[in-house]
């Protein structure tokens, strides 16, 4: 249980010094040219965002110059600022946002932080956001919500360098709600199709159940250390240390002593509060299902969002948060990792529509992003996702082309097969060999062949894995590193036979391939080429590292180590060190491990196109997947109907008997009881009528018929009087005699 | 001493006079004078938010602003002392921001009742007449005046229910009628019970002569009557009893051995008296509130009422009992606010969930925003119970921000009901194919109360979150696993708000047949958009920049969660003493 001592409260630990005074470390700093610029590189897309959403559809073109340009200028500044800042300075400028009076409070505030990692994923963003917009130009050309299109996309823009840029963990939560609302926009884009619509709202509602463990480890962190300022909590818990198994850290605020003692299960607890939310957003088991859905939405929409930003947001705060996690709650980081990597790529195997088999392609990878993260290889982790985000941007954009290209020509033909259905597909080689080669570098990419981007880091967080392993006290920690190298096979795999099925054998839908191109002397529109040309090429490892087949000399990891985080401190301090230290050992393995993964690859893809290789025509196009566990793989584990059987029907019905509740007791009890009420009035009424009101009558009844009675016996006859008092003188003998 | 608060409580009732004098047939001067009235009032609320000074330390009676204090009903009881009740207003941060939101909301409303045409000068009268007494309810802060107000609100709102509401108007109108009236019991029994316990120190100084008539006493003053009354020194002829809520605050100005004296050991179902007031009081306020399991007036009253009602109903008329609270029940009893934390939070909590599920199950959208209102304002009581800086700002904030996006919402059903005159969820189909302005307008509104950040909902939420979640550290009050319940509340309200666009606003258009005949499926018109910018401009500035209505009641919440947690936990320790 954790426990506090409150100011004012007899609880002094001996030996505790207190020496960092709170307020001291949330002081407004001022603002400098780069954090300026920062704050500019954020607002352009919601700038663009306003003006096309208030007046989009009055400007020429429908606006989409004025949105592509503010993210062209939002990265030449963000390209400006990564020369400022990279392995040279941090800026960091802040502001009260708002504050409470109280001993106990301290002020709510606001700032930007520009660190190696800020302006990496400054760069990502506005880099792919750009391409993404340009390619849209043409994706998009001539749909009826073109405006309100890039509006939503300046939006999401604007939300995701929110979330890179702010410096404390309450804006980013802000930012990081904004994402999804952007992220729910853009999947519904086309709401008139209820697909869709069905698909933004699960990816919401599975995102806010992260955010609600997101938020439960804001409060648990905040609750003891009173701020959500990134920098002050790692000073904070930079300061502290464990202590007879409870974590102790001392400050003071506004000059009372806080002593905060934390034990190792909250702490864990409270970490993995905050993973939660990397779980919803980055689309870990078990929340993964909603992102294959979103595929739902426009392509350049998954490309950007659900495959190279928004989805490694959650990676991105992961490692923000790295000082808050135990050695215990990183196990739980890295085995839902390696679940996730595992059951993206099985479920991959068996998908049909192109945009299935790279959303779960998506999940796999972010899965070993999260891993990497688990197992302390922060820097290996970061690095898959930057390398990630372009390959994976030109596979989307790619499919896009694809797709596009199948509707023209099944539009021509007026066929309405499934455009996105590979099986409908198949030598697309010959009549679009520009898609073709691009899609080649960036599925070689995926499968981390050597000289290729993502075989450094795949590597790194493979052999990061190994040496955590090692650390850990091997045994059932192996399995981790394993899984690794066994989704290197089935990646392989999935991605020849994805290929194979798309860009060789023949072409099996009904029509001349070369229908599917724009003109004949043109294969698709240069708006739509070009991102795809430089997406592709930044998949070369050569990028990423001068010695394309070693991930240790690679600029961009040494950039984002943990050393270079502005506090090194972080609370699996000594576990990090040691799988760091593990791994500088493992130099002969390193060359093992890149030697098996290229081997693992090979041998995934020949195993493909032996699969596939001899099979006929009809048999592609009519595969469906054979034996139990294929079916199951293909409708993602039966996790979709499972969850609806038990979260969501169960939510529904109670919420109907809830419902009865208020009706058939509530009401009921209240309506009878006012029944019963008039009821009661009325005989209430009865009785006043009948008994009050009739014993009053009665009384006047008697006394009238007393009244006649006597009166006749006064009837002024001598002999009645007589004939009276005789009667009376013998009844008074009879009453003598007898009593 | 000016009459700023006088001039916004009189100014609906003075138009609501020359509404009265115009002849019925002269609809559109009606109106005229409602809309005048409603915007001088707003104005005014408007100026005084200006003028009030957020940083004036607000403690006890040193906290109100621009206090107004008239000797309103006053004579001698012989041997029973002085009876007094005084014209006694006067505005602090809890009041300043419930202030404002009746001067917004209350122009909006006469915006969305123009096109009442049934009766359009009964309606109008009755309207300002509302206005004046909500107005006056959140400034009192004599407790006969609060009551009085409190209690003339039932009357223009059960006849505006009653006569120009929907098909089931009169069972709702007298539903809704009861419900208050049997809290407003409840609370008129504890308000004698303190009226008889409780003098104002600074009368009974006049009148003991210790005191020139007409002159301010000094603190000695005060604190040698009090003294002196604690001691028995003073003649039951020279007491002035009084209605005044920051005398009834002050546990020195109750008469010894009085019933509800923190010593008097009066013990009632074996419960303290003081415990017993303290209950029969929230229940008045919860039912107002309204808390589960005593809210089921408010879905019956909402799907009845017409639109500019259930508005004004929704963001300003449910305020009223969070405010009391706020305002008499736990600064009068704070002892027993300390005890009951844990039933004041966890029926704030059963709110959230049993709402949010119960909207889940809504087939009609009118009463899904109903129940979505029962689980927003059981936010208010979770705030308030946990006592926390964080948590009590966050209920006042809640409140505010509830009043703003609550009458966005019961504007955007009356838009569809005023076109289709059907509000089925179930008979519309993606509406936002004809609709797309409307369409915005509502995932503005929903998304805004489903607390997306950038809207005023997500500063209260999390704060009453982030105070609830810390109480059983900084107060002790509540346990932590309350707090973690209600965050599931986020989930459900996300939930019923986008199955509801999914099903009513996306899709292929699509209405139900019979209702084709009748309706007339257009976007917005410019009276409409004239309601709905605002509200939502102000949602979001709210959210933006939460200091703008934060600064001006932090203060007095700190005052308030200071004083209650510190005479709180005193006054506890003196009632079991009294026990044992």
């Amino acid at each position: 249980m954790p426990a506090v001592s409150w100011p004012g409260h007899a609880y002094q630990k001996p030996n505790q010094k207190y020496t960092l005074e709170l307020s001291e470390l949330l002081k407004p700093l001022a603002a400098t040219p780069q954090t300026t610029a920062a704050l500019v590189v954020l607002l352009l897309p919601l700038l663009g965002f306003l003006v096309l959403a208030l007046v989009g559809k009055r400007l020429p073109r429908q606006g989409d110059w004025l949105a592509t340009g503010l993210t062209a200028v939002a990265f030449i500044l963000s390209g400006w600022l990564f020369t400022q800042v990279w392995n040279s300075a941090t800026f960091h400028s802040r502001t009260t946002w708002f504050s409470l009076p109280g001993n106990s409070l301290t002020d709510f505030t606001a700032g930007i932080l520009l660190d190696n990692l800020t302006v990496l994923m400054l760069v990502i963003v506005t880099f792919i956001s750009l391409l993404v917009q340009l390619f849209s130009v043409g994706y998009m050309h001539g749909d009826k919500g073109y405006s309100r299109y890039f509006a939503f996309l300046g939006l999401f823009t604007f939300s995701m360098l929110g979330i890179v840029l702010v410096d404390n963990l309450l804006l980013l939560f802000m930012f990081w709600e904004l994402v999804g609302l952007s992220s729910y926009l853009l999947i519904g884009f086309w709401f008139q199709k209820p697909a869709a619509v069905a698909a933004n709202k699960k990816a919401f509602l599975i995102n806010r159940i992260g955010d609600v463990g997101l938020l439960l480890g804001l409060f648990a962190f905040y609750t003891y250390f009173r701020t959500f300022d990134l920098e002050a909590l790692r000073t904070l818990i930079g300061s502290g240390n464990w202590q007879g198994g409870n974590f102790i850290a001392t400050y003071t605020l506004n000059g009372q002593n806080w002593l905060v003692e934390l034990g190792p299960v909250f702490l864990t607890v409270a970490g993995l509060g905050l993973f939660m939310g990397c779980v919803g957003k980055s689309a870990q088991f078990p929340l993964q299902v909603w992102l294959p859905d979103a595929m739902q939405g426009p392509t350049p929409v998954s490309a950007l969002i659900h495959a190279a930003t928004m989805v490694a947001a959650g990676v991105y705060l992961v490692a923000r948060c790295y000082a808050f996690f135990t050695p215990e709650a990183l196990i739980i980081i890295a085995v839902v990792g390696a679940v996730t990597a595992l059951i993206g790529a099985l479920v991959a195997l068996t998908q049909y529509d192109i945009k299935a088999v790279l959303a779960f392609s998506t999940i796999s990878q972010l899965g070993y992003m999260v891993m990497g993260m688990g197992v302390g290889a922060h820097d290996a982790a970061l690095f898959h996702l930057s390398t990630h985000a372009f390959f994976k941007a030109a596979l989307f954009l790619n499919s896009g082309i694809i797709i596009h290209a199948m509707h023209r020509g099944l539009h021509c033909h007026h066929l309405d097969h499934d455009a996105q259905d590979i099986r409908n597909m198949g030598g697309l080689r010959r009549a679009m060999p520009l898609t073709f080669y691009t899609y080649v570098i960036a599925t070689a990419a995926l499968v981390g062949l050597p000289l290729f981007s993502g075989f450094l880091s795949k590597d790194a967080i493979l052999s990061g894995s190994w040496a955590w392993a090692q650390t850990m006290g091997g045994g059932l920690y192996f399995a981790v590193p394993i899984v690794g190298f066994m989704v290197v096979l089935l990646t392989a795999f999935y991605m020849a036979r994805h290929m194979w099925f798309i860009f060789f054998g023949g072409f099996r839908a009904p029509f001349a391939v070369q229908d599917v191109r724009l003109k004949a002397g043109q294969e698709v529109e240069r708006v739509m080429a070009l991102p795809v040309i430089i997406l592709a090429i930044l998949s070369l490892g050569i990028f990423f590292s001068l010695n394309p087949l070693s991930f240790g000399s690679s600029w961009l990891m040494q950039g984002i180590s943990i050393g270079k985080l502005s506090t090194s401190y972080i609370l699996s301090d000594e576990l990090v060190q040691a799988v760091k230290l593990q791994d500088a050992a493992n130099s002969t393995l390193h060359i093992v491990f890149g030697v098996l993964s290229t081997l693992l690859g090979a041998a995934g893809i020949s195993w493909a196109i032996l699969k596939y290789r001899n099979k006929a025509r009809e048999q592609l196009q009519q595969e469906e997947p054979q034996g139990r566990l294929a079916r199951l793989s293909q409708r993602h584990f039966g996790l979709n109907e499972f969850y609806d059987r038990t979260f969501v029907q169960p939510t529904l019905a109670l919420s109907h008997q809830l419902y009865r509740i208020d009706i058939k007791i509530i009401d009921y009890t209240l309506n009878n009881g006012s029944k019963a009420l008039v009821i009661l009035a009325k005989v209430v009424a009865w009785v006043d009528r009948w008994v009050v009101d009739g014993l009053v009558w009665l009384a006047g009844a008697l006394s009238k018929v007393l009244g006649r009675v006597g009166r006749g016996l006064q009837n002024g006859k001598v002999q009645s009087y007589y004939a009276y008092s005789l009667f009376g003188f013998i009844l008074l003998l009879l009453y003598i005699i007898l009593f | 001493m000016d009459f700023i608060l006088s001039s916004l409580i009189f100014t609906p009732l003075l138009a609501a006079l020359v509404v009265l004098l115009l002849p019925v047939h002269l609809q559109k001067p009606i109106k005229a004078v409602t809309l005048l009235g409603a915007l001088v009032q707003m104005g005014l609320s408007i100026l005084l938010y200006f003028r009030f000074d957020g940083s004036a330390f607000a403690n006890g009676q040193q906290g109100y602003q621009f206090v107004e204090k008239l000797n309103w009903i006053g004579f001698s009881l012989g041997n029973l002392g002085r009876f007094q009740i005084d014209y006694f207003v006067g505005v602090d941060g809890v009041s300043i921001s419930m202030v404002l939101l009746t001067g917004i909301v209350g122009v909006i409303g006469v915006i969305s009742s123009w096109t009442i045409t049934k009766n359009v000068k009964g309606y109008f009268l009755l309207y300002l007449l509302l206005l004046t007494s909500v107005m006056g309810c959140f400034l009192a802060l004599d407790f006969f005046l609060f009551y009085l107000f409190f209690e003339f609100m039932l009357l223009p709102m059960y006849f505006l229910i009653g006569i120009w509401g929907g098909p089931k108007r009169e069972y709702a109108s007298i539903k809704f009628f009861i419900y208050t009236l049997v809290g407003s019991l409840f609370i008129l029994l504890v308000m004698i019970g303190l009226y008889t316990s409780v003098i104002d120190p600074q009368a009974t100084a006049m009148q003991m002569g210790l005191l020139e008539q007409g002159k301010a006493a000094g603190t000695e003053v005060l604190t040698q009557v009090q003294q002196m009354l604690q001691r028995n020194q003073i003649s039951n002829y020279n007491l002035v009893r009084t209605f005044s809520i920051p005398a009834m605050m002050e546990p020195a100005n109750f008469i010894p051995n009085s019933l509800l004296h923190v010593l008097s050991g009066t013990i009632l179902w074996d419960l303290p008296l003081r415990f017993i007031a303290f209950l029969l009081l929230f229940a008045g306020f919860a039912i107002k509130v309204p808390s589960v399991p005593v809210h089921t007036w408010l879905p019956d009253a909402h799907v009845e009422a017409p639109t500019p009602i259930s508005v004004l109903l929704a963001a300003i008329l449910l305020k009223v009992g969070g405010y009391g609270l706020i305002r008499i029940v736990y600064p009068i009893f704070p002892d027993a606010g300390a005890y009951f934390a844990v039933l004041v939070g966890g029926l704030g909590v059963l709110s959230i969930i049993y709402g949010a599920m119960n909207a889940l199950a809504m087939k009609d959208l009118k009463k899904l925003i109903a129940y979505s209102s029962v689980s927003h304002m059981g936010f208010v009581l979770l705030g308030l119970a946990s006592l926390t800086v964080e948590g009590v700002n966050g209920a006042i904030y809640m409140m505010f921000s509830h009043g703003i996006i609550s009458a966005m919402l019961f504007l955007v059903v009356g838009v569809i009901y005023d076109r289709a005159h059907d509000r089925m969820i179930h008979n519309f189909r993606g509406l936002a194919n004809t609709m797309p302005a409307y369409t915005a307008f509502v995932v503005i509104a929903f998304f805004a109360s489903l607390g997306m950040p950038g809207f005023s909902g997500f500063i209260s939420e999390l704060l009453v979150l982030v105070g609830g979640f810390g109480a059983p550290e900084a107060t002790g009050l509540l346990p932590r696993w309350l707090t973690v319940v209600a965050v599931f509340g986020l989930l459900l309200s996300a939930a019923y708000y986008l199955w509801t666009l999914q099903r009513m606003f996306f899709g292929k258009f699509w209405i139900f047949p019979e209702l084709r005949e009748h309706a007339s499926i257009t976007d917005l018109n410019t009276r409409e958009y004239l309601m709905l910018v605002p509200l939502a401009v102000l949602a979001l500035l709210f959210g933006i920049f939460p200091h703008l209505l934060l600064d001006k009641i932090s203060l007095t919440v700190n005052g308030f969660t200071e004083m209650v947690l510190l005479r709180g936990q005193e006054q506890l320790g003196l009632i079991f003493s009294t026990l044992k």
